[in-house]
């Protein structure tokens, strides 16, 4: 083996290790990936919040991984020729506000589409218009 | 470049650049059936306290086997997951054949047995119930059920969200009996 080659294969081999480091962190911009996957609502009503979320995810066909109130944070997997998975959280903002960010994937890539967001928030939307409304 | 050259790279280029725009599909927008789907798969209980229900449902899903994988009593959510045997018979008889005719028709330099492999062998089942109390006092449970089914390759044969009536229909018989027990404090 060549000595050129011999000095080349470290090279490929901290190349390759970079590559599937990035996917680790993202490249995004955090400040626009925050506002597609946020939506701010009139309430301060965490526990109905969450259970709107609930209501949200399991309309649309997901089964609940995990759910905590005190973290008031939700991840859920649906599962059809892909395999979806998405995260809700819940905060407070600005006193009398919450704000809800829901981030997702598909396989394994992040879905960085704000349509598809907005799709989530619509449905959210309605949900949260019947629980405070306590419709079935 | 050729005038022909020059027409067809016209053509091409916009034709590339469209297929780089995809557009994703609708994840999140509900289906046409989703009001069908919630009669399905949510059950009102009238007068009962939620910590009840959520008692009955861990009890019931522990009567089915399943393993508790996820609890949250103050939303109202218990997450279980079982594996379970995936094999069908029907599936296993037609594969079989399939192997032997395969066998049979190349005299014996085919007998690979490649089609065995593919059988359904086990399937993960995973569910997840809330509960949700009513204002008049009833509790209202919604079950959604998923599976993946592997070969016995251990490869992924089938991934889905259950749909079929009469194993929610079970379930909630399950449940309505256990919320009885519950109530008796049985």
């Amino acid at each position: 083996m060549s000595r050129r080659l011999l000095t080349l294969i470290p090279l490929l081999a901290l190349a390759a290790c970079a590559s599937n480091n990035a996917a680790i962190t993202a490249s995004d911009s955090q400040v626009h990936v925050r506002q597609m996957q946020t939506r701010v609502y009139d309430s301060l009503d965490k526990l109905d919040t969450l259970r709107s979320v609930l209501a949200t995810l399991q309309d649309l066909g997901f089964v609940i991984d995990t759910a905590d109130y005190e973290m008031a944070t939700i991840t859920a997997t649906k599962l059809q020729d892909y395999q979806l998975r998405v995260t809700v959280t819940v905060k407070d903002r600005n006193y009398n506000q919450l704000a809800v960010r829901a981030n997702a994937r598909i396989d394994d890539q992040i879905i960085d589409d704000p349509a598809t967001y907005q799709d989530f928030f619509t449905v959210l939307d309605k949900a949260i218009f019947l629980t405070r409304h306590d419709v079935d | 470049m050729r005038k022909p050259d020059v027409l067809l790279a016209l053509l091409v280029i916009p034709g590339m650049l469209a297929s780089c725009t995809t557009t994703q599909p609708d994840y999140f927008s509900p289906s046409q059936s989703s009001v069908t789907a919630r009669k399905m798969q949510a059950r009102v209980y009238p007068s009962v306290d939620e910590s009840d229900v959520m008692s009955a449902a861990a009890a019931v899903l522990q009567d089915m086997g399943y393993s508790i994988d996820e609890v949250e009593a103050r939303l109202g959510v218990i997450s279980a997951s079982k594996r379970a045997d995936a094999t069908n018979r029907l599936q296993a008889f037609g594969t079989l054949t399939l192997d032997s005719m395969k066998c049979a028709l190349t005299f014996l330099m085919a007998c690979s047995g490649n089609h065995y492999g593919v059988i359904d062998d086990v399937q993960d089942i995973r569910l997840t119930m809330v509960s949700m109390p009513q204002s008049d006092g009833s509790v209202a449970v919604r079950i959604t059920i998923q599976r993946r089914i592997y070969d016995k390759r251990g490869r992924l044969s089938e991934q889905s969200t259950i749909s079929d009536a009469a194993v929610y229909d079970m379930l909630f018989a399950k449940l309505s009996k256990a919320v009885f027990l519950e109530e008796q404090g049985i």
